[in-house]
C-alpha cells in the first residue's frame, strides 16, 4: 500500500460496549482520502455501530477517532460534523412532515435567522440541483418515494462541507436500478473530493464500486482496508462468513448470503413439486386506501401447495398491505380471497388461522412477540386463541409442550418463563417459527423473515421454510433482498404501486426483475 | 357588539397564552397535560405576589419564576426519570390545583379566595370601550406572531419540531432532544404564568381555589384542534372563547327557557366537538414520541 499523507478517517482501537454486549472490539482502521471505501460484514458485525461512532452518535467505551489527522471529541455529533463527517442512515432519519427545503435547513449550521418559505426554496434549490436530486422543494418527505428520500438524505448530509460521507447500507432499500443511480452519485462525490465510506453487505456491490474493502465480523476487524484489486469474491465471502460457519453452509447458500455475484439466480430448483388446487387464491383484490400503506389495486395471486412464492419490490409498494389483506387486517374494496378452498373474503383472522394461515410478521418485536410476556405465553398464543375463551388452561402442561417445541427448534433459552424480550433476534425468530410452522399450517406468510439476523439464523430460517414447503405447505415470502428471494423461491412476483407488475420463474434474471420493480417509478420521476 | 368582543378577548386571552405553551411543548414531543396546573400556579402566584410585594411587575416575575420552576420539574420527571409524560402532566395539574389552595390557606388563613388591591395595568381611556382590557390582551397578538415566527420560520423551530417528530433525526444533526424539551417547557412556563396572571389579574383582581376550572385542558384541546400550529391553535382557543361568550349571552337572553347548566357547559361541549372534528380531519392525534426516544434502530 502507498503511504498517503493523512487518512481522511482513522479509528484507533475503538471499543463499544452496550451493557454486557460488545458491539465493537479494538477496531483500528484508517481510510485514505478521496476514495470509495467499502465496509462489509453480516448483521451484527458492528458496521452500524462503527458508522455511528464516526458520526458522533455513539460514544465509544475506549479508543479515539481522527479526521484528517486531527483527533475529534468522540460522542458529539456537532464535533464530528464540524470536522466534516456526515452519516446517511439506513432507514433515513428525516422527519416525515418536513418539506424538502425544511429538511435541508434543519440540518444546516451557520447563519440562520428568520426565513421565508420562498427564501428557503431559493436557498436550497441549487444545492439539490448540484447533486442531481430532482424534486419540488415544497413536497413533504412522507410523500416522496423511497429512492428520492435517499437522495434527500444524502443532500441533507452534504449541506455542510462534508469531507467524509458515510452511507449505512444505502442499497438495502433500493431496486437494482436505484443502486446503479446511487453508485453513479457516489462516484460524482468522489470526483468532488469527498471520501465516501459505504457500508454494504453484498460482495457484488463492493466489487462494483469500492476502491478498498474492510471486513468486520463479530465486532472485530478481520481484514482491511484491502485494495479491491487484491481480493477475489471467493476470499471476501470467506472473510465475511468466517471459516467456522462457511463449512456448515452449502456453497449455494453462502453465495446467497453474501451476494457474491449471481446476476442470474438459479432458484429453488423444483418448481414441479407444486401441484393440486391453490392454497391461496386472490382474485382482483383491491383494498380501501388507509394511512398504513399503499393500497392494493387488483391483485391476482395464486399459491399452490409445496410452492414458495417470493414477493419482490421496493419497500412501500403494497407488500405490507398484501399481508394485511390476507390476514384480514385491511378492508377490501373488491375482489375475493380463498384459502384452501374456503372463501374467506369476509372472514376474520381467527377463522383464517383455523383453516391454516400462519404469519411470520414484518416486525418481529412488535407484531410477532409480546416482549414482556414469557416464552410459553408467546408460544401458546396460537392454540389458545383458537379455542374457547373460557377453556381452562393448565400452565404446567403448556410449558412442557412449549419446552418440547422450543428444543425441537433449537432455541437457546434458559427456561420457558423468561421474557421473550431477553432473546437475541435469531432466537426470537425461532420462537415465532416454532409457533407458526406447525402441522396445521397450510399457508405461511414469511414477511422479511431474516431481516437483522446473522448468518446462522438466516440459514436456519431458510431451512425451516424449505422443509415446510417440502411437506406441502404453501409459502408467501416477502423480502427486499433479491438474493434471498432468488435462492429459495420457486416463483417471484414483483409488486409496484400496489399492483402485480410481473411474474418470474427460475432461473431468475436480476435485470428483468429489477426493471419490473421500478418501471413506473421511472415514469413517475420523469 | 363591543361588549361581546371584550368578553371574548377577556376569556380568550388567558386561554391563548396557555395554548401557546401547549403548542411549543407538543412540537417538542411532550403532551403537556400539566397546563391546567401551570395556569393556576401562575394565577395564584400573581395575586399572592401583588399582596406580598405591592408591585405588579414583581408579582409577574414571581409567577414566571415559579411556573418555569414547575415546568423544569415536569421536564426532570419526564426526561430524566423517564416517567410517562401524560401521568407526569396530570400530576403537575394536581400539584398546581391542590398546592395553590394550600398556599392560599396557609398564607391568608382559611379563605377560598384572595382579593388583590389592583391588577394588571389597563389600556386606558385612549382605547375607548376597549380601555378596560389589560395590556396583556393587547400584547397577545404580538406574542402569537412571535411564536409563529419562532416555531415556523426559524431553524430553532425546525429543530424543535424534529425533536418531537423524529428525535433520532434531530440527534443526527447535532440537536439535543432532551435540552430542546427543557427549553420548550420553560418557554411554556413563562406563557402559562402570563396566562394565569391575565386570568386572575386581567379583568378580575382575585384568586379563587380551582379558578382555572379546566381551562388548561381546554387549551390542550385547542393544541390538538389546531394541529400544534401556533396560529391554528390560537384560533381554536379563540373559537372556544367565542362559544363561551355566546353561552353567557344566551344565558341572559334565554336563561328561563334553556337549562342554565347546559349553557354553561357550552364551551366544554365545543371542546369535545373540536377534538372530535380534528380527529375526523386528520385521522387522530399523533402518539407522543418523547419518551420513545429511538434506541438504535
Amino acid at each position: 500500500m502507498s503511504n498517503p499523507p493523512k487518512p481522511a478517517l482513522e479509528c484507533r482501537d475503538v471499543t463499544v460496549k452496550f451493557g454486557d454486549v460488545t458491539a465493537l472490539s479494538d477496531v483500528a482502521v484508517s481510510f485514505a482520502p478521496g476514495q470509495i471505501h467499502a465496509v462489509v460484514g453480516q448483521n451484527g458485525a458492528g458496521k452500524t455501530t462503527f458508522a455511528r461512532v464516526a458520526a458522533g452518535l455513539v460514544q465509544p467505551t475506549a479508543g479515539a477517532v481522527d479526521v484528517m489527522g486531527e483527533e475529534i471529541r468522540t460522542g458529539h455529533v456537532n464535533q464530528s460534523r464540524a470536522a466534516g463527517v456526515e452519516l446517511v442512515h439506513q432507514s433515513f432519519a428525516l422527519p416525515p412532515s418536513f418539506t424538502v427545503a425544511e429538511t435541508m435547513e434543519f440540518g444546516a449550521t451557520g447563519k440562520g435567522g428568520v426565513y421565508s418559505r420562498r427564501g428557503l426554496s431559493e436557498k436550497w434549490r441549487s444545492h439539490l440541483a448540484s447533486l442531481d436530486v430532482q424534486v419540488d422543494l415544497n413536497t413533504r418527505i412522507r410523500d416522496l418515494p423511497i429512492e428520492t428520500q435517499q437522495g434527500i438524505e444524502i443532500a441533507r448530509a452534504l449541506v455542510m462541507d462534508a469531507r467524509v460521507l458515510i452511507l449505512d447500507e444505502p442499497t438495502a432499500v433500493l431496486s437494482p436500478t436505484g443502486i446503479d443511480m446511487l453508485f453513479a452519485r457516489v462516484r460524482r462525490l468522489k470526483e468532488r473530493g469527498v471520501t465516501v465510506i459505504l457500508i454494504l453487505h453484498k460482495i457484488r456491490e463492493v466489487l462494483g464500486i469500492a476502491d478498498t474493502v474492510t471486513v468486520l465480523r463479530g465486532g472485530r476487524k478481520v481484514e482491511g482496508p484491502l485494495p479491491i484489486a487484491e481480493v477475489s469474491a471467493e476470499r471476501l465471502a470467506n472473510l465475511i462468513v468466517g471459516d467456522a460457519i462457511a463449512k456448515t453452509l452449502d456453497r449455494h447458500e453462502r453465495d446467497a448470503l453474501v451476494g457474491t455475484k449471481s446476476p442470474v439466480g438459479e432458484g429453488a430448483g423444483h418448481p414441479e413439486t407444486a401441484h393440486g388446487p391453490s392454497v391461496l387464491s386472490m382474485k382482483s383484490v383491491s383494498t380501501r386506501p388507509d394511512s398504513e400503506g399503499t393500497a392494493l389495486d387488483g391483485v391476482d395471486l395464486d399459491i399452490r401447495p409445496g410452492e414458495i412464492v417470493g414477493i419482490a419490490g421496493v419497500e412501500g409498494n403494497g407488500q405490507k398491505t398484501l399481508v394485511r389483506a390476507i390476514s384480514a387486517l385491511a378492508d377490501l374494496a373488491s375482489g375475493s380471497i380463498r384459502l384452501a378452498g374456503h372463501d374467506v373474503t369476509g372472514e376474520p383472522l381467527g377463522a383464517r388461522r383455523a383453516i391454516g394461515l400462519r404469519i411470520i410478521p414484518f416486525e418481529r418485536n412488535v407484531e410477532g412477540l409480546s416482549l414482556t410476556s414469557s416464552l410459553w405465553q408467546n408460544w401458546s398464543a396460537r392454540e389458545l386463541l383458537q379455542g374457547s375463551l373460557l377453556r381452562v388452561i393448565r400452565p404446567a402442561t403448556v410449558r412442557e409442550a412449549c419446552d418440547r417445541s422450543l428444543r425441537e427448534w433449537s432455541v437457546h433459552y434458559h427456561n420457558s418463563a423468561q421474557k421473550a424480550g431477553s432473546l437475541s433476534g435469531g432466537n426470537a425468530q425461532k420462537v415465532i417459527l416454532a409457533r407458526e410452522v406447525d402441522r396445521g399450517a397450510r399457508l405461511i406468510i414469511a414477511a422479511q423473515p431474516t431481516r437483522g439476523l446473522d448468518i446462522g439464523a438466516t440459514a436456519f430460517v431458510w431451512q425451516a421454510l424449505r422443509q415446510a414447503r417440502d411437506r406441502g405447505v404453501a409459502i408467501l415470502l416477502i423480502s427486499s433482498d433479491l438474493d434471498e428471494l432468488f435462492d429459495i423461491s420457486d416463483r417471484v412476483v414483483v409488486m409496484l404501486s400496489g399492483r402485480v407488475n410481473g411474474e418470474f420463474r427460475a432461473p431468475f434474471d436480476i435485470a428483468s426483475v429489477g426493471a419490473a420493480m421500478t418501471d413506473a417509478a421511472a415514469r413517475k420521476s420523469a | 357588539m363591543n361588549e361581546i368582543i371584550i368578553a371574548i378577548l377577556r376569556s380568550g386571552t388567558p386561554l391563548i397564552y396557555v395554548t401557546l405553551a401547549g403548542v411549543i411543548a407538543q412540537r417538542a414531543g411532550v403532551w403537556n397535560l400539566g397546563l391546567e396546573g401551570l395556569m393556576i400556579i401562575g394565577a395564584c402566584a400573581t395575586i399572592v405576589g401583588i399582596m406580598l410585594t405591592n408591585s405588579i411587575l414583581a408579582a409577574i416575575l414571581i409567577a414566571v419564576f415559579i411556573c418555569v420552576l414547575a415546568s423544569v420539574l415536569l421536564w426532570f420527571v419526564i426526561d430524566r426519570l423517564k416517567a410517562n409524560p401524560i401521568i407526569a402532566g396530570l400530576g403537575l395539574t394536581g400539584l398546581g390545583v391542590g398546592g395553590t389552595a394550600l398556599a392560599v390557606q396557609s398564607i391568608f388563613g382559611s379563605q377560598a379566595s384572595v382579593t388583590a388591591p389592583f391588577g394588571l395595568p389597563k389600556l386606558g381611556p385612549a382605547f375607548g370601550a376597549y380601555g378596560v382590557l389589560s395590556i396583556s390582551v393587547a400584547a397577545m397578538p404580538f406574542v402569537v406572531f412571535g411564536m409563529w415566527v419562532l416555531l415556523r420560520r426559524t431553524r430553532f423551530g425546525l429543530r424543535l419540531a424534529a425533536c418531537g417528530e423524529h428525535p433520532f433525526a434531530a440527534r443526527s444533526v447535532g440537536a439535543n432532544p432532551s435540552r430542546m424539551r427543557l427549553v420548550a417547557l420553560s418557554i411554556g412556563g413563562v406563557l402559562c404564568a402570563i396566562g394565569g396572571a391575565e386570568l386572575a389579574a386581567g379583568s378580575l383582581q382575585f384568586f379563587a381555589q380551582g379558578m382555572t376550572a379546566g381551562r388548561g385542558f381546554m387549551a390542550f384541546a385547542a393544541v390538538i384542534f389546531g394541529a400544534s400550529h401556533p396560529v391554528g391553535a390560537t384560533f381554536a382557543a379563540l373559537f372556544f372563547a367565542v362559544v363561551g361568550a355566546l353561552g353567557i349571552r344566551a344565558q341572559l337572553m334565554f336563561g328561563d327557557k334553556i337549562p342554565h347548566d347546559l349553557l354553561q357547559a357550552l364551551p366544554y361541549l365545543a371542546t369535545v366537538f373540536g377534538v372530535w372534528l380534528s380527529g375526523k380531519l386528520r385521522g387522530g392525534a399523533k402518539a407522543a414520541s418523547s419518551f420513545a426516544e429511538l434506541k438504535d434502530q
